[in-house]
């Protein structure tokens, strides 16, 4: 009986002589194959391609020609690269707990709020949908001097001298971050919403009974209980200050990341450096540069926090 | 320890009323279950009694003060919930220790304290474990390690049991019934499980729609159920019901037959006659009673007893048999019901009927 079988096997063709478990390996690689060729393609290859080209001299105009770390030399001798280090940074210390204080806040009285819950929440969510250049317009108005500028306005009825915003070396760059702190604010009170529900109410009541208060249910139970979604929204939300970028292009589109370099990132410089002066191998360099920071914060950020 | 009294007790969610006024006298150091199909009310009682629920008519005394507006942490209570409600970020002694966040106890007090709860539940080894690393029994433990080692006036359990397996509820209800006898505290324990009910209480309520049905003994509410919902609930097998007809002389089955009962002081025309499994053997019918016969449909085998159902004129009656005596299925029976052992219920108004 089982000669026959096996013999029948046999002749059959190399797909039915292969195993259950080999056919699933085979079917699994084949719906992969897909997206992984896009990412190779697509990213990885990029990427890579950015490495090399960030130690040659490529300016679109002449073929690329290997010059070894030169574009780094020059970069961290450039006054300019440090002052724009200086500012991502200032955005990424600024914006992140700020944006993430604000946004608990408003997601720890909304999850208590049962009065038009959701439509609170989509008010919320709305600029996050909004594309950043209209947004960008929008503030920029707000930040004119009496009579357009609301702000303005508003300081001048108070009898508070005007404020030049986006004017000032010291305050565009505060100015620039406030609509993007705005902007994220949607999204990182949902996933704070998200976290909130997604303790048991068991957990406040024991507390309760155990006599706790509000202010020691937050600090002992909520807030740890929290710390998955705490973590998540600090790297997520620290990438994204690092990567600032259309918010400062569209607030000054005469002249961006002004004045004077005061509120320009790293990634406006790349941009700049790449598309204007069209110093591809430098910018590659600075791509980089950016793309170690981004890995060096993200990790420390994600050893810190983990359990502790 | 304290005595908790209910007093026409009334919860409402806006126009719909759950807890329909109800009054309960728990003495000191008892052990009390409520139990009902779900929602009946008896975990909304529970968390009134706990503060987790605002009363919404009646009053709720604890050692004689009045609770109602007090919050729950001024109650001098604990409470055990279903899903332990222990904190996946703190260790078993950190947890237990939270019983304790509000007692001006020392350190070293509290320490001992700690290590005293965790010695009496079996938790000793485990006080430095994250509950992520225990079992669903362990976790448990240590929810009632928190709520004994403040010395509460009264423990609540919320169907503490329910997300155990059977094996361990078994074990966990044996576990706190000694805990109960050793501490003596008064308690409350919610369950939907009759089995739960019967074999850990003290006395038992029996709640429905919102309103007690019947307050008892295990044995009280088994022998004298005061309705069909209670002699239904209480007993597994349920108990059979057959319909019947009082008349002069006794009661006649609506399958036929006459069982010689005394009628009632006020004679009703239909009524439910009840036998329980445990009562419905296989034997002759030589003594008054019930008797019954049928086709066997079914047989269970429990090891210490067999449970079998036959048809009866399109009604299936649960009887038992002994252990080791098995009738084949589709074989003729006859099981029979001493007088004794019969209930009696009105069929309109469901009520029991005295018929001994």
């Amino acid at each position: 009986m089982s000669a026959v079988a096996h013999r029948e096997a046999a002749t059959g063709g190399l797909w039915s002589r292969m195993s259950l478990g080999q056919k699933q390996v085979i079917w699994a690689w084949g719906f992969l194959a897909v997206p992984l060729v896009f990412y190779a393609v697509i990213r990885f290859w990029p990427t890579f391609q950015a490495f090399y080209l960030s130690v040659t001299d490529w300016t679109i105009t002449r073929p690329a020609s290997y010059v070894g770390l030169e574009n780094y030399k020059r970069l961290f001798a450039d006054p300019l690269f440090w002052e724009v280090f200086r500012n991502t940074f200032m955005y990424l210390i600024l914006g992140t707990p700020i944006s993430l204080l604000i946004s608990f806040v408003v997601a720890y009285y909304l999850d208590r709020v049962r009065f038009m819950h959701s439509f609170i929440r989509a008010l919320y969510f709305l600029p996050f949908l909004t594309t950043a250049a209209a947004m960008a317009w929008v503030w920029r108005w707000f930040y004119q001097p009496v009579p357009i500028g609301v702000i303005n306005d508003i300081l001048a009825g108070l009898g508070i001298p005007q404020q030049p915003f986006l004017r000032s070396t010291s305050q565009a760059l505060p100015a620039v971050l406030a609509p993007a702190v705005w902007a994220g604010l949607g999204f990182q009170i949902i996933i704070f919403l998200a976290g909130l529900r997604a303790i048991p109410v068991t957990y406040y009541e024991a507390a309760r009974i155990d006599g706790l208060s509000e202010g020691a249910i937050l600090r002992k139970i909520t807030i740890p209980l929290l710390k998955p979604t705490l973590v998540f929204l600090v790297v997520f939300s620290s990438i994204g200050f690092l990567r600032i970028f259309d918010q400062v292009y569209n607030i000054n589109s005469n002249d961006p990341g002004g004045p004077l370099n005061s509120t320009k990132p790293l990634v406006l410089m790349i941009y700049q450096t790449a598309f204007s002066s069209y110093e591809m191998g430098y910018a590659a360099a600075q791509t980089v540069v950016l793309f170690m920071i981004l890995l060096v914060i993200s990790l420390v950020q994600l050893r810190l926090m983990r359990d502790r | 320890m304290a005595t908790i009294e209910l007093d026409r007790l009334v919860k409402r969610y806006g126009q719909t009323t759950v807890v329909h006024g109800i009054d309960l006298s728990i003495q000191d150091g008892e052990f009390v279950v409520l139990v009902g199909p779900s929602g009946c009310g008896k975990s909304t009682t529970l968390r009134m009694i706990a503060g987790l629920e605002e009363i919404s008519g009646g009053e709720i005394r604890i050692a004689n003060r009045v609770v109602n507006d007090l919050q729950p942490k001024d109650r001098n209570i604990a409470m055990v919930f279903q899903n332990y409600a222990i904190y996946p970020h703190m260790t078993v002694a950190e947890n237990i220790a939270f019983g304790l966040y509000r007692s001006t106890l020392s350190k070293s007090e509290k320490r001992q304290r700690v290590e005293q709860a965790a010695e009496t539940l079996g938790l000793s080894h485990l006080l430095e474990r994250r509950p992520s690393a225990l079992s669903g029994g362990q976790r448990q433990r240590v929810a009632i390690g928190r709520a004994m080692v403040r010395d509460p006036a009264a423990f609540l359990f919320d169907e503490p049991l329910s997300n155990l397996d059977a094996q361990l509820r078994t074990q966990m209800r044996i576990e706190i019934k000694r805990l109960h006898h050793r501490l003596g505290t008064t308690s409350v324990f919610v369950t939907h499980d009759q089995v739960e009910a019967m074999t850990m209480a003290d006395r038992i309520v029996v709640m429905r729609d919102g309103h007690i049905l019947q307050v008892g003994t295990p044995l009280e509410l088994y022998e004298k159920p005061v309705d069909v919902f209670t002699a239904r609930f209480i007993g597994s097998p349920t108990m059979n019901l057959l319909p019947a007809t009082l008349k002069e002389g006794g009661a006649e089955l609506s399958t036929g037959g006459l069982i010689r009962v005394s009628p009632p002081s006020a004679p009703r025309a239909d009524v439910l006659i009840g036998a329980r499994p445990q009562d419905l053997v296989p034997s002759s019918p030589d003594t008054p009673g019930l008797t019954v016969s049928g086709n066997v449909v079914v047989v269970e085998t429990l090891g210490s007893e067999t449970l079998v159902h036959i048809e009866n004129a399109g009604q299936t009656i649960i009887g038992s048999a002994p252990g080791r005596q098995i009738p084949k299925v589709g074989e003729h029976l006859t099981l029979h019901a001493p007088l004794d052992r019969l209930y009696c219920f009105d069929k309109s108004t469901e009520k029991a009927l005295a018929i001994r």
